[in-house]
């Protein structure tokens, strides 16, 4: 592997996951969650706060990265979305709360950084995590590990989605809330399932993106565009497709940055956002309406073995 | 709907809204009374003038989401993008005409710090030349920002609701940075300093700055309420509230949504172009989406979507409160930084409490939307009048 | 068992139901006829907490139900069948059951759609397929399946006839009324097929633009001529109902 494309996968990876996390709550709840960048950057800090106090590999710390996810994804629901949604509330209303709920995370991730250089004396600005790498097959770990773990984890997912009665139940929801509910299936639950699993997603996947950038208190409201620009891609009906939008994107802009740069010059490393941003711009103007024209979610559907009925 | 019955029957609507709006004003008035004991006239006028700036922002964002509905989520980029022309352009042109470099080389810092001085000492001997400059700058400024405007509406603006918003996000983020690492244009990172036109005023400089930024964002006001009441501020509404019956009806959705964008980005660019030429000088840093994106948007939730009045209020309260969080943090906010917190990140807080608490406890904000009757107002009492007795008929059987 | 007085329901802002009294007594099938958006589904809808209440009452065994969550309901023993959206549509059938008998066991949920199966036997060869791929009809009786399935006390059945071929339909007729003789469910219906609905049900409601038109006995609906001609277009008080049980009513609200 030349060293683009394991950087590539890294990031790729991250970013896959927190384009799933939007993709999962934009389908079952409407919500258009903002509060993955600061969730993302969360991610990055618990990961970061093992690794410096107590020592040992981030991987280690992950399963601790998705349940605090998980714990900021329940808050933001019972606080907020929850009672949105028994208002019937508009998309924008529901993204709108979202970001209010990010910028209070942002103010508390930059209060526990500047904590963490007064307590224990760290540096935790700027950190590259990836110094705490081990190699594996002559490779970096992470560039093996972190992929594996994203697609172990979209098994389970889906596992969980067509095997078990809840995760049905779940499908369920999505699809016909309404007929969901009279067949006494507590929407409720779903949503806030959703919201643990979309929670860890994004943690999870900020962690991730930490092991190829800098790890920064705005990490997450830096990135929060591409992860956005993934989903989209993604065609915001599937999990599947989200996931699959947010690797491109990572992938594109790891392989574009490195060949423009290779044929223009470092100049290209400044704008390099802009490489996946003119994909979705692209995007979006082939296919304008529902951007669920992109088949890009059926075909990973299909893939799966899933029919899909004429519904879009 | 309970408190308009009511104030339909014994107060008259407009009393009802304007009780609440004075209640804000008498708050504004009290806390500015304070700042002004505890810390002098300084303060005020900061205030006065951030508060100018960011109305005229705020304003620009709540004609494009508030009177047409678009989630205007990037709204940094047209006030980055004004802010750099006047960076960029008006200097260069002087330095054209005084003989000076005002290529690439213009923004380099080692070259920059000399030739502005220079070009100062021109503005500074002549008031006409000054105002010149001034007048070029804001239009340079909402040239750029109309144009901005209407690159960044052309992928997003036949998409929906949440898919616009996001699109409008991303598209900001990708104009803050070709701003951030331009360096050619105003020296990206490194900031490059503004010609003042108001050098000429000398020791009062900071008073000018302010009345001309009031009248400015004075004159933005009135004309976004007479494009409020125009046909075609009833055509932004109409396809706002429901774009399939104003399709129906004939108008031109994607046409009519672009132009209050453009005018939109404009007037916002020259919300930025202000700023610069008050900063003095155009540092890409400063230019976040929290600062120009966010806090905007906090401004008119709290203040009202869709309501000017409101808007200005908003940005009123929060720039005070603002303020306040920064001039009194050792004072109020010591435990904080007992533990090594900089109580400044409480203006995060501030910001996603407010977004927060509005939309969970009072969605219409401060100073909700009056609802613009389609119909003369005489034809609606006599409506309205009608509806009463036949209620009270109602009641009586 | 459910009782309706003073119904004001809609959408939003814009209100559907104006002052709606309607009773089901127990074990009785209740029929609701109406030219098409007199609001015959939004009454369902509002019973089943979709649509939203501005005002009235819902009791349903002398409690009140208005505000309740729709899950809540599905609990209490309300069982619906719904116009549209009636099937999990990305679902396999199999699946469809199963999520019809989420409130029970996993192995009381099989043995009931084992039941159903019985009682439907097309479904039995689509199993394993996705109910989007169902045509019209097969949609419907897994619909109606999946309604059947819940062992409910009181069933809501939105237009259970259309799309059904006649000899299916009036099976499903038998079907519906066997459900109120042996099983003893009270039954709510909303039907275009009026004339056949009529005549096994009990009590009849005619609805016209949100408001109750006429109350009374199914029976003596079906013989006031103005009313039948006017909004369900069929012929009061005449013989050949084998002959209107065939063709659908015409949908005219003139
Ligand atoms: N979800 C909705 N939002 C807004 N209006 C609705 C909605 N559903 C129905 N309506 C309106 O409410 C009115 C009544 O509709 P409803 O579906 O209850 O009629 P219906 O009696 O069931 O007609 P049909 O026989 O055609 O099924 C119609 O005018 C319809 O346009
Ligand atoms: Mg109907």
């Amino acid at each position: 592997m030349t060293p683009w494309m394991a950087s590539g996968l890294v990031y790729a990876s991250g970013l896959a996951l927190t384009a799933g996390s939007i993709t999962l709550l934009f389908i079952v709840t409407r919500t258009f969650n903002f509060a993955v960048a600061s969730m993302a950057t969360f991610g990055f800090y618990v990961a970061y706060t093992g690794v410096a106090l107590y020592g040992g590999l981030p991987y280690q710390y992950y399963p601790l990265v998705f349940l605090f996810g998980s714990f900021l994804g329940i808050v933001c629901y019972f606080g907020l979305n929850r009672h949105l949604l028994r208002r019937q509330a508009a998309e924008i209303t529901l993204m709108m709360s979202t970001l209010g709920y990010d910028l209070l995370l942002l103010s508390f991730i930059q209060m526990y950084a500047d904590y963490l250089t007064h307590s224990y004396g760290l540096f935790p600005r700027r950190v590259t995590l990836n110094t705490h790498d081990f190699e594996l097959f002559g490779e970096r770990a992470a560039a093996i590990i972190l992929p594996v773990i994203a697609i172990g984890l979209l098994t389970l997912l889906h596992q969980f989605m067509t095997k078990t009665r809840f995760g049905v139940a779940m499908r369920a929801t999505i699809e016909n809330p309404v007929l969901a509910g009279a067949s006494g299936i507590n929407s409720d639950r779903v949503y806030m399932v959703s919201w643990i699993i979309a929670g860890g997603m994004a943690t999870l996947g900020g962690a991730f993106m930490a092991m190829a950038m800098t790890g920064t208190p705005t990490m997450g409201m830096f990135t929060i565009p591409l992860m956005f620009a993934g989903a989209i891609l993604g065609g915001l009906t599937s999990l599947y497709g989200g996931i699959l939008g947010g690797f491109m994107i990572g992938m594109t802009e790891y392989a574009g940055v490195f060949y423009l740069s290779q044929q223009l010059g470092p100049w290209v490393l400044g704008y390099r956002m802009a490489i996946p941003l003119i994909l979705m711009a692209a995007t979006l103007l082939l296919f304008p309406r529902g951007l669920a024209g992109i088949p890009l979610g059926k075909i990973i559907e299909k893939r799966f073995g899933r029919k899909r009925g004429e519904s879009a | 709907m309970t408190t308009d019955n009511k104030s339909y029957s014994n107060l008259g609507l407009k009393d009802f809204f304007l009780k609440r709006e004075v209640m804000v004003i008498i708050v504004i008035l009290a806390l500015l009374t304070f700042l002004f004991a505890s810390r002098g006239v300084n303060i005020i006028l900061t205030i006065f003038i951030d508060f100018a700036v960011f109305a005229i922002i705020t304003m620009s964002l709540n004609l494009e989401t508030g009177y047409t509905g678009v989630p205007q989520f990037g709204r940094v980029a047209a006030v980055i993008i004004g802010a750099f022309a006047v960076g960029a352009i008006p200097g260069r042109i002087m330095a054209m005409f005084m003989g000076l470099p005002y290529g690439v080389e213009y923004a380099s810092d080692t070259v920059n710090f000399r030739l502005v001085p220079e070009i100062n000492q021109v503005l500074a001997g002549s008031w006409l030349i000054s105002l010149g400059f001034l007048i070029f700058s804001l239009f340079i400024a909402a040239i750029c920002g109309a144009a901005i405007g209407w690159l960044i509406s052309r992928p997003a603006i036949r998409l929906k609701e949440g898919y616009l918003g996001i699109s409008l996000l991303a598209f900001g983020d990708f104009f803050m940075w070709v701003g951030h690492n331009w360096n050619a244009m105003v020296g990206g990172s490194v900031p490059v300093s503004v010609p003042d036109p108001f050098r000429i005023f000398a020791g009062s400089r900071f008073m000018v700055i302010v009345l001309v930024i009031f009248v400015i964002a004075f004159l933005v006001f009135t004309y976004l309420q007479k494009l409020h009441r125009s046909p075609f501020g009833r055509s932004l509404r109409m396809i706002r509230d429901n774009d399939l019956s104003a399709g129906a009806a004939g108008k031109n959705i994607v046409s009519v949504r672009t132009q209050s964008l453009v005018i939109g980005a404009a007037l916002a660019a020259v919300g930025g172009g202000l700023y610069v030429l008050y900063v003095g000088s155009a540092a890409s840093i400063g230019f976040t989406k929290l600062t120009f994106t966010f806090w905007p948007w906090a401004f008119m939730m709290l203040g009202g979507i869709g309501s000017n009045i409101g808007v200005l209020l908003g940005v009123f309260v929060l720039v005070i409160l603002r303020t306040m969080i920064v001039i009194f943090r050792s004072q109020w906010f010591g435990f904080l930084l007992q533990i090594g917190i900089d109580p400044l990140w409480l203006e995060f807080t501030l910001m996603g409490a407010v977004i927060i608490i509005v939309i969970l406890f009072m969605p219409h904000g401060l100073v909700p939307e009056k609802v613009e009757p389609m119909l003369p107002k005489s034809r609606v009492r006599a409506v309205m009048e009608r509806r009463r007795l036949a209620k009270e008929q109602g009641n009586q059987s | 068992m459910l009782k309706i007085t003073n119904l004001n329901s809609g959408y939003g802002k814009l209100q559907v139901l104006y002052d709606l009294s309607i009773e089901a007594p127990g074990k009785g099938i209740t029929v609701v006829v109406g030219p098409n958006g007199a609001g015959k589904t939004t009454l369902m809808s509002s019973i089943m907490g979709i649509a939203k209440v501005i005002s009235g009452e819902i009791l349903f065994e002398d409690v009140p139900i208005e505000g309740d969550l729709t899950h809540n309901l599905a609990k209490k023993g309300i069982s619906y069948v719904p116009q549209m959206g009636n099937v999990f549509a990305e679902l396999a059938v199999s699946d469809n059951l199963n999520m019809a008998g989420y409130l029970m066991t996993k192995e009381e949920s099989k043995i009931k759609a084992e039941q159903m199966l019985e009682i439907f036997p097309v479904l039995k060869k689509f199993y394993a397929r996705s109910a989007g791929t169902l045509s019209g009809g097969e949609r419907r009786m897994l619909a109606i399946a999946m309604g059947l399935m819940k062992n409910p006390k009181l069933m809501l059945l939105d237009e259970l006839s259309t799309d059904l071929a006649p000899i299916i339909a009036e099976k499903v007729m038998k079907e519906v009324a066997r459900m109120r003789d042996e099983l003893g469910i009270t039954i709510l219906m909303v039907e275009q097929m009026a004339k056949r609905a009529l005549e096994i049900g009990d009590t009849a409601y005619l609805m016209v633009s949100g408001e109750v038109r006429y109350a009374g006995k199914a029976d003596d609906l079906l013989h006031e001529p103005e009313l039948c001609s006017m909004y369900l277009g069929i012929k009061a008080g005449s013989e050949d109902a084998i002959a209107e049980i065939e063709k659908p009513s015409t949908e005219g609200s003139e």
